[in-house]
């Protein structure tokens, strides 16, 4: 029956519904560059969301963890063998994107007697200078977008807005790592918080879900808000942070930051939670 | 079978082969002109080897590293057919990056010697043929247990554990009687040197080897060329530099040759 293009168009409509649905309990992904290099921060639960792909490259996702193992692997397969074949500085992130996985998720999400891939993604590529870093983004219908120095996942594209807007207003020239990191973290509050609000919305039926952004609180959130809201869900959830780090010894650049680490960066109020 | 997080499997589904069989027992010599040798001291392992490359009676070059860094904790030196053990090194490299960021945690030393051995028996008709043979020394330090350890290999792929020293190369065996000589008899046994004692222990032995053995360079004070000698420790892998090397050279071995 999706031979006739009227049932197609509307199959890929309820389809992004239905892939709507799926992000609104995700946790928000925060990428920023910093004075060392890049910065990939999440509060996750249950799985990790953020990888190493290759010397230079991370990877942050939301959505459903097979899909994104899947997705990990193929990136993982395309980089090692391309990193041999050919040679390190040939395995970039845009190539890796836009001609291998973005159009195998476009595949995905238009062939609707299928399963489509509950992704996003975000891909950091940190470049032989600060000025060659970048940051791509991928949405689960396979659109990507290349930009440069802050890239967030959210659920809808109004809260990743949102967070953008928080970021580009607080963001001074340059951060260290320990600026950054508390930076990414009330970004990523302001993106939680502004799911959550979403989804009470929407119980509510207060207003439509779609239209989101304008119920969203108006006033901007202090510093202790964010702090706190992040602390508050420190039970259920872990802090993960990783960075490339242009100083690091050797060719590979990733790092997660252990226990140890962040509990030195992290601010003071969130300190505790990482001890428990 | 990238689930296995096996880098090699993932190549050969590709179509990669390593030392394409060549027509067997074409009669060349097995050339394996060099000396390389680790052995273990107080904080870990030192590996070196010279940095002669010949074909035949002929000096090809003379600033080969033949010590080759796989990963932040292990090296293989190398005797035997430099392009075939280059590529090993480049499949061993990412063998290991890619086991550790598919499976999320680092391959175990033990896993690491598993991929060596894989490999030199992969490469047993190219050994075979005279074309391929690769005689390596896998060095490096086990976080897990915390300890230095070094392993050679033959030919075939047999692995064999280096208690305390291993070499290998033409010059190799010159040096395999000072080693066992100083190990024994020393006055101290080698896993007790200083680093700096340790050091200059490997300048006297390559230089020993250089005497006896052509294909093995010596030190090239002129062009201020000295072998290569790493250091593992559980910090990880240290190139020692020249600038360190020339005082230790001049004061320590010039004298007693």
């Amino acid at each position: 029956m999706y031979e006739e293009p009227y049932r197609w168009v509307e199959a890929v409509g309820n389809r992004r519904q239905y892939l709507d649905d799926q992000f609104k309990q995700g946790s928000p992904v925060v990428v920023l560059t910093y004075e060392g290099g890049i910065l990939l921060t999440t509060v996750s639960k249950g799985t990790p969301k953020l990888y190493e792909i290759y010397d230079r490259l991370a990877l942050g996702g939301m959505g459903h963890p097979t899909d994104l193992e899947k997705l990990r692997f193929s990136l993982l397969e395309m980089a090692h063998v391309e990193g041999f074949n050919r040679s390190p500085s040939d395995v970039t992130g845009s190539r890796l994107v836009k001609y291998g996985i973005a159009p195998v998720i476009k595949q995905a999400f238009e062939e609707v007697y299928k399963a489509p891939f509950i992704v996003r993604i975000l891909v950091a590529e940190l470049g032989q200078k600060p000025e060659k870093d970048a940051l791509l983004t991928i949405n689960y219908d396979g659109t990507f977008e290349e930009v440069t120095g802050l890239a967030v996942l959210a659920a809808t594209t109004a809260i990743q807005a949102k967070m953008l807007t928080y970021l580009k207003e607080q963001q001074p020239v340059t951060l260290s790592l320990e600026q950054a990191l508390n930076l990414g973290l009330r970004a990523w509050a302001i993106g939680s918080m502004a799911q959550q609000q979403a989804e009470a919305d929407q119980e509510a039926e207060a207003k439509p879900a779609a239209t989101g952004a304008g119920s969203l609180a108006p006033a901007i959130p202090s510093n202790d808000t964010l702090i706190a809201h992040v602390r508050s869900l420190g039970g259920e959830r872990t802090i993960e942070c990783a960075v490339l780090d242009r100083q690091a010894p050797g060719t590979s650049k990733y790092r997660s930051l252990k226990q140890a680490e962040l509990s030195q960066l992290l601010p003071k109020a969130l300190q505790s939670v990482v001890a428990d | 079978m990238g689930m296995q997080g096996d880098f090699l499997q993932l190549l050969k589904e590709q179509g990669y082969t390593l030392g394409a069989p060549t027509a067997a027992g074409t009669g060349h010599a097995l050339t394996n002109a060099t000396t390389i040798l680790a052995f273990k001291y107080r904080d870990g392992v030192l590996v070196a080897g010279d940095r002669r490359a010949t074909a035949g009676n002929m000096v090809m070059y003379d600033r080969t590293d033949k010590v080759l860094e796989i990963d932040r904790h292990s090296v293989m030196a190398i005797a035997g057919v430099p392009a075939t053990a280059y590529e090993m090194v480049r499949v061993l490299e990412h063998s290991f990056k890619y086991y550790r960021r598919t499976q999320l945690q680092e391959l175990s030393f033990d896993g690491k010697l598993r991929a060596v051995s894989k490999l030199l028996k992969e490469n047993v008709p190219a050994a075979l043929a005279g074309t391929g043979a690769v005689v390596p020394v896998f060095a490096g330090y086990d976080l897990e247990q915390g300890s230095a350890k070094i392993y050679f290999y033959d030919i075939l792929g047999a692995e064999f554990e280096g208690v305390e020293y291993a070499v290998s190369g033409s010059g190799s065996p010159t040096i395999r009687g000072i080693l066992h000589y100083l190990n024994t008899w020393g006055e101290q046994p080698l896993n007790a040197l200083p680093q700096e004692q340790a050091m200059v222990q490997a300048l006297r032995l390559l230089a020993s080897a250089a005497e006896f053995d052509s294909a093995t360079g010596g030190v090239n004070r002129e062009a201020g060329l000295y072998p290569v000698v790493k250091l593992i420790t559980g910090a990880g892998v240290q190139t020692v530099p020249d600038a360190t090397l020339k005082p230790l050279y001049e004061s320590q071995v010039v004298r007693y040759v």
